[in-house]
């Protein structure tokens, strides 16, 4: 029954990691840019939405779309005034660069802020649902819920609209997409902000049962790109499936090992799928 | 062979520089990193540079030299500079266990799947409390001063081996890079089927640089070891602290170029110094993000690395005019 209950809790935590890690496999099959430094987005988006608990009295989940908005915009400059750049530079490069952001923004947020970890108090913070013999975390739902919201609107962005369209033409072909009369640098623009904004919109709403800190976003980071690789680097279908395994990879493996090994089976598990097959195990088209 | 003026000046001023400095002082322990760093960024190159694999898990090898060589010593009482062979072995070891899965690997997928390396190494190290001590860190025991047991009253000798070690590193990276291994290096640098079309061995070559790569990286965290006396997993595996700051050394100075990693180390260490020093008193986390402002401003600015400042000066002096 335990293993049960960590397929299940494992579901539920692997949904939010899909939405967070969304934005990192959106950017590269948009652009081909792996940006080292999505994860800071998180923080951004954690402590958004932390902000607005302790000032605005607002829950986490209700300012989501807050961290989505200020990241949205945060993304929009970095992408005009910084990545456009490097867009046909050499790798290293845009490696180097990102990992510049990286630094910036962690270090920018511990200047500002401070080292201390924070959290909120919520009054469904403890509470879980029984389903039989099985216990369902309040938080873990909602933030499951919210993040499956997510992911349907953004289906629907890239399935339905205009820009979704032109986006997934300019991924395809940007020169032909150019020659349609489509915004190449809009595009890229758009696909840069919509993909932090996810990740930020993420960071809020698993604020109710994670700590805030600056560091916090290096945590995620390997975890996000187990993720997408597991996913396939590029395919939004994929990283959703790769979310989900990841969060039932790691509540299984909380059941055999320690909780510092639980990290250590993830990143072996990231090894071996690059190793093996770097396209992804899952979904092999973006 | 044509005896080059720049190298032995640079390399005689360094000779000169811990004389000078005050042998207790702040200023000889920044040099004795700043070379180490440069030898490190060189070994770094011999991957990153010529055939533009781009590790960001180098810290795993350093972390590697740094705890071989103090656990010998803690545990058998075994001579750091044994420690020092015995870590090279383990890193070269190390870089051919991670380079048979990764080698096929290119681009950024390389540099994520290395950085998944560094911090499995990082999670070993903290979990391993009984052999490392754990997230609590690990002690050079005390030895009387002698050359045997690599124990030193002061700075200077250790300066003095950094720089001997960066000669060694440099001359390395300009043999592999003149030698078969370099052009082969290159060809599959710019193109991998090309390279095994023409009949290069690209599995063993790969192998072979990431190997010697691994090891000296290995041999120099023992070096580092025993300049630092106290080191934890975070700091000899860190990801930020070790394995980026190694690339940035390189690409910053210019990668693939034998000078790059000097240049990148002489600017990037003493600046980082600097900034600590005048700026972590005001305010945690300042001198950090000055220095990541820095580095996106070289990015974009001069995305080959200040080497090519120097070639442009140097066609200048030449030609006398601009190039």
């Amino acid at each position: 029954m335990s293993l049960l209950q960590a397929i299940i809790d494992g579901i539920l935590v692997g949904g939010v990691y899909a939405v967070i890690s969304i934005g990192l496999t959106l950017v590269y099959g948009v652009m081909g840019i792996v940006n080292f430094a999505q994860a800071e987005f998180l923080t951004i988006g954690m402590f958004v939405a932390w902000f607005a608990w302790a000032f605005l009295g607002l829950d986490p989940v209700i300012a989501a779309p807050l961290s989505f908005a200020v990241a949205f915009a945060i993304g929009w400059v970095v992408q005009g005034q910084l990545i456009a750049r490097v867009l046909n530079a050499p790798s290293v490069a845009q490696i180097f660069l990102t990992v510049g952001i990286l630094i910036v923004i962690e270090n920018g947020s511990l200047l500002l802020f401070g080292s201390q970890f924070r959290s909120v108090t919520t009054s469904y913070q403890t509470s879980s649902v029984s389903l039989g013999p099985l216990f369902v975390s309040v938080p873990y739902l909602i933030a499951f819920m919210m993040s499956l919201v997510c992911g349907i609107a953004l289906w629907w962005f890239m399935r339905a609209s205009w820009f979704g369209r032109a986006m997934r033409a300019t991924a395809q072909n940007p020169a032909a997409a150019r020659l349609m009369g489509i915004d190449a640098e809009l595009m890229y623009r758009i696909a840069f902000a919509l993909g932090v904004g996810l990740t930020a919109f993420g960071g809020a709403v698993i604020l109710p049962y994670v700590t805030v800190f600056p560091g916090v976003g290096s945590q995620f980071v390997v975890l996000m790109f187990t993720v997408v690789v597991l996913g396939g680097l590029g395919s939004v279908a994929g990283a959703v499936a790769g979310g989900i395994a990841v969060g039932i990879i790691q509540s299984m493996s909380s059941l055999f090992f320690p909780i510092q090994l639980q990290n250590l089976v993830l990143f072996i598990v990231f090894i071996l799928v690059l190793a093996i097959r770097p396209q992804g195990l899952i979904g092999a088209s973006r | 062979m044509r005896v080059r003026f720049a190298p032995c000046l640079v390399i005689a001023a360094a000779a000169m520089l811990p004389l000078l400095l005050d042998p207790r002082g702040y200023w000889i322990r920044v040099l004795t990193i700043t070379l180490l760093f440069a030898a490190m960024a060189q070994a770094w190159n011999i991957v990153g540079g010529l055939a533009n694999q781009i590790s960001l898990g180098h810290a795993a090898f350093f972390g590697i030299g740094a705890y071989t060589s103090t656990v010998l010593l803690v545990k058998f009482g075994i001579s750091p500079w044994l420690g020092m062979l015995a870590g090279g072995a383990l890193g070269g070891l190390a870089a051919l266990v991670i380079a048979i899965p990764t080698m096929r690997l290119q681009g950024h997928y390389f540099a994520l799947a290395t950085l998944a390396f560094g911090e499995v190494m990082r999670v070993i190290a903290n979990v391993w409390t009984s052999l490392t001590g754990g997230p609590g860190g690990l002690s050079v025991p005390f030895a009387p001063p002698s050359f045997a047991a690599y124990s030193f009253k002061l700075l200077r000798p250790h300066a003095y081996i950094a720089l001997v070690a960066l000669i060694v590193a440099t001359s390395i990276f300009k043999a592999i890079r003149r030698g078969a291994m370099g052009y082969r290096l290159r060809a599959i640098r710019q193109n991998t089927a090309a390279a095994e079309v023409i009949g290069i061995d690209t599995t063993r070559v790969k192998l072979e640089a990431a190997v010697i790569s691994g090891a000296l990286t290995a041999m120099l965290g023992t070096l580092y070891a025993q300049v630092a006396v106290f080191f934890d997993p975070d700091t000899v595996f860190g990801i930020a602290s070790i394995s980026i700051r190694i690339a940035l050394i390189a690409i910053i100075g210019g990668i693939g170029t034998a000078a790059g990693p000097v240049i990148g180390a002489f600017f990037i260490i003493p600046l980082e110094e600097i900034m600590n020093s005048l700026l972590s008193s005001r305010a945690a986390g300042l001198s950090q993000l000055v220095f990541g402002v820095v580095l996106i401003a070289v990015i974009l600015w001069q995305p080959r690395g200040f080497v090519t400042l120097f070639s442009a000066w140097r066609a200048r002096l030449s030609h006398g005019r601009a190039p």
